[in-house]
């Protein structure tokens, strides 16, 4: 018997009783509040995604960034031009199902990339590295949820989220994994890994192209574990490479093509879910105002996010526009945060799964919810 | 430590500080568990035959001249000969490559490629083989130190070659010789884009170039200091233009290879980083600031918390902590002495497992156990791969994660049953006898149990080798 017949019959009652509150949203026909949060790590550069083309300062900061993509922008409201590659979202944006915020920060207010994010994920102003902000949401609200990695990154942590992630190896025989659960009875931590990992690679199914680790592949996979009414109601996902200190137009072509993709992905593999899901894409923080001397950016602080997904009340740019002028950069020198992303997030927990002010507050002890509408 | 008896002790001192035993290291360790590390403390020699940094540079030109002459010489025959007769291939195969197999042409056509796999193949089965494997541990741990990733055309065949070059030839002396070699290197240079960077007043600003932080940010916040040892947006900028200039030789152009102080990139001036003022002229000022970084405590601070994170724990101890960053300034940051300091403390012998293994500690600890004497690449590969720690992909100048949270989740610990399962199927091993050899465990234990009583020789080192005892060390 290979595993996952075996692990078919063993959490097959498991996943039946996972399914506790979904009995009432079911009846009126609607999907369950599904949240995916994807995190680009490495600092994305917004001056170069959602381009102010009303800006003045705009060109003179970056002449040759600029010059590159200026007359293929895909425009949006208010001035803003979404970077060509990234046409998918361009038609969620023309189908209300897409809402750029403009100039967003974490409020994290220095330039490394690992605590930037580490910030970011934990959604605390002192740091802790084993407690993330969807973590304590998740836990809060008893949802399943899972991170497409191999171990759980910060955002996550103090929750039971699972992980999953492609393999390339074959499955082993199902009497070992047997036999494994017996030598993990007294280990909690190996014992427990075990158990989900086992859950998640039936979820997954075998049809999941296994050897493939990029962004759009994953976001396929993402989409499968959480397209069903008793499976799993938020996941993370993570796309690297945003670090473009050198000959960014190619690159950021590249990243921003995968990106969109990837939210295309997402769309096709929830199907009917997609109506009631809100796809969060953020980052640890911006890029210089001005291009360095090496044909890219160098770290900076205000930057954008995105919401995606038929929940979302789209087709509206959000934020306020501080300018690019030396005067109304932070420091001289990158794009001022005038909103702040953990703001962001708690409003879209508010609306969208229905936490009160004091579990928000427990959330994200140092931001409170806006008062924008930000879902349908 | 004194109610540990030196059998127990030995045990520690394979796994916790070394590479997992070898056949009859055990044994070896259990006289003088403390002596038998520390004289572990070898040099390693890497073999002179394969390419040097130096050497990349030339493959990479070859590499280069080739693929357009052959991208020529296909154009030209394209236009000549007969269209049905061409085979449809990559315009960068030379003409003669009808009937070779498709895995000659590989080979051959992309050196960039094959250099990293022969480096960090090579890297790993000196580990696998090696009798000082504490040694190698501290190559990793410095690798990772400064981590470059093999991303790119310059960076795949680069990025072996920074460990094998610049941190072992360093790897138990001065951290400050280490750090001022790597921050020279080509691979470091170019992965973190100071080879292009040039000062905003240098001669060499007009053509639209300029600085670049990339280098210097990560020298302060990852190799030095630490991300809150007390540097500003200021410094970094300071020691970014401390060390413009400093770049790789173009072969071609530069006729040499290897690092280069180009001058006229370099901003002229005074610098002023942490309040220290730095008048040396040229390249000499950029080593100088580096040579105070290095010394500066709270880099001794970062570096000897990182190292007990990697050898012992986690939650790293601040007695064993400050023991260390004690000996590093009473020796000028001598890695072989703050060594010693650790292997001598008594908190680095605590008896329960403080860490689940990484992917790489993990797989050479399997193949060490089992006395595998060869591996191919090809398998090398694999698995790294879908244990997610393949040599020189971090990804990050950060490196990859040392701490345990980020490798033992569910899908990790699936992948690693699934290796296992298939190393067990093709090595039938005695599991007892690699049981005793590498954790001597004792009859009442539970995994004893389970391996004694496994229904087959391969259902038996499954068990062993994903044991809660064998995953940790």
């Amino acid at each position: 018997m290979q595993r996952r017949q075996f692990v078919k019959m063993l959490t097959a009652s498991l996943v039946v009783m996972q399914t506790p509150a979904f009995a009432s949203t079911l009846k009126n026909n609607k999907k369950p509040s599904k949240i995916v949060w994807i995190i680009q790590r490495g600092g994305m550069d917004s001056l170069h995604t959602l381009v102010p083309t009303f800006d003045p300062d705009y060109s003179r900061l970056r002449p040759k960034l600029s010059r590159s993509i200026n007359d293929k922008l895909l425009m949006l409201d208010q001035g803003f031009g979404l970077h060509p590659a990234l046409t998918h979202m361009h038609q969620l944006y023309k189908q209300k199902q897409l809402l750029p915020i403009v100039a967003v920060g974490s409020g994290y207010g220095r330039r490394s990339h690992f605590d930037g994010q580490d910030y970011l994920e934990s959604g605390l102003t002192t740091m802790d590295h084993d407690n993330g902000w969807l973590g304590r949401a998740v836990d809060i609200k008893q949802k399943d949820a899972i991170a497409i990695a191999n171990s759980l990154p910060i955002s996550l942590r103090n929750s039971k989220a699972s992980t999953w992630y492609p393999s390339n190896l074959k499955d082993a025989d199902a009497d070992i994994y047997e036999s494994l659960l017996g030598l993990y009875q007294d280990d909690e931590l190996l014992r427990s890994r075990l158990e989900q990992g086992l859950k998640v690679q039936v979820m997954a199914g075998t049809s999941t192209n296994k050897r493939n680790g990029k962004f759009v592949s994953l976001a396929r996979s993402c989409a499968k574990l959480l397209a069903s009414d008793n499976g799993t109601d938020c996941a993370m996902l993570e796309i690297g490479g945003w670090d473009t200190h050198n000959n960014q137009i190619g690159r950021l072509d590249r990243q921003l093509q995968e990106l969109d993709q990837g939210l295309a992905a997402l769309r096709t593999g929830l199907g009917d879910y997609w109506q009631n899901t809100v796809v969060i894409v953020a980052t640890e923080f911006g890029r210089t105002a001005k291009e360095n001397g090496t044909g890219g950016t160098d770290h900076g602080t205000g930057s954008a996010m995105f919401l995606a997904g038929g929940a979302v009340k789209g087709g509206q740019v959000l934020g306020q526009w501080p300018g690019l002028a030396d005067a109304q950069l932070f420091q001289q020198r990158d794009l001022m945060p005038t909103t702040g992303v953990f703001s962001w997030l708690a409003t879209v927990l508010a609306q969208h799964w229905q936490l009160t002010d004091k579990q928000l507050a427990e959330i994200f002890p140092d931001s409170k919810s806006y008062q924008q509408q930000l879902i349908v | 430590m004194a109610e540990e008896t030196n059998a127990e002790l030995a045990i520690i001192a394979v796994n916790r500080f070394g590479l997992g035993a070898r056949s009859g290291e055990l044994k070896q360790a259990k006289v003088d568990p403390q002596q038998w590390l520390i004289k572990q403390l070898q040099a390693i020699k890497f073999s002179t035959d394969l390419p040097s940094s130096q050497q990349v540079f030339e493959i990479m030109a070859e590499y280069r001249k080739n693929k357009s002459k052959a991208k020529q010489q296909f154009t030209e025959k394209m236009q000549t000969a007969d269209m049905q007769n061409i085979e449809m291939s990559d315009p960068a195969n030379t003409s003669n490559n009808k009937g070779k197999s498709k895995k000659d042409k590989n080979t051959k056509l992309n050196p960039l490629k094959s250099t990293y796999r022969t480096l960090t193949t090579d890297t790993f089965k000196q580990a696998m083989l090696s009798e000082n494997s504490l040694s190698f541990r501290l190559l990793d741990f410095f690798s990772n130190h400064f981590s470059v990733s093999a991303q790119g055309n310059f960076m795949v065949p680069l990025a072996g070659t920074l460990e094998r070059e610049a941190i072992n030839d360093n790897l138990l002396g001065r951290f400050e010789d280490m750090l001022l070699a790597v921050s020279k290197h080509p691979a470091m240079l170019v992965y973190l884009n100071n080879e292009k960077s040039v000062g905003p007043t240098s001669r060499a600003s007009k053509k639209n170039r300029g600085l670049n932080e990339n280098l210097a940010r990560e020298i302060l916040e990852l190799h030095t200091l630490g991300v809150n040892g007390g540097y500003q947006q200021a410094d970094v900028i300071e020691l970014a233009k401390g060390i413009t200039g400093w770049s790789v030789a173009i072969p071609k152009r530069d006729k040499r290879s290897g690092f280069l102080y180009r001058a006229h990139g370099h901003e002229p001036g005074r610098r002023n980083l942490l309040g220290v003022k730095y008048s040396q002229q040229g390249v000499k000022q950029g080593e100088a600031m580096l040579r105070d970084l290095a010394r500066h405590p709270n880099t001794s601070k970062h570096i000897c918390t990182k190292l007990v994170r990697h050898f012992i724990s986690d939650s790293p101890s601040p007695q064993l902590v400050d023991a260390l960053q004690a000996r590093w300034q009473a020796t000028n940051g001598n890695i072989k002495e703050v060594m010693i300091t650790l292997i001598n403390h008594q908190q680095s012998w605590l008896p329960e497992q403080q860490k689940f293994k990484t992917p790489r500690e993990f797989v050479l600890s399997v193949l060490r156990a089992l006395g595998v004497k060869k591996i191919k690449e090809k398998q090398l590969f694999f698995v790294l791969q879908s244990l997610g720690q393949m040599p020189m992909q971090a990804g990050s100048p950060a490196g990859y994660s040392d701490e345990q949270q980020d490798w033992n989740g569910g899908s990790a610990l699936m992948s690693r049953i699934e290796w296992v399962a298939r190393v067990a199927k093709s090595y039938r091993a005695n599991a007892e006898k690699i049981m005793q050899q590498t954790l001597a465990l004792p009859t009442s234990n539970r995994t004893y149990k389970s391996v004694i009583r496994a229904e087959s020789r391969e259902a038996a080192l499954t068990l062993l080798l994903m044991s809660p005892e064998f995953l940790r060390r």
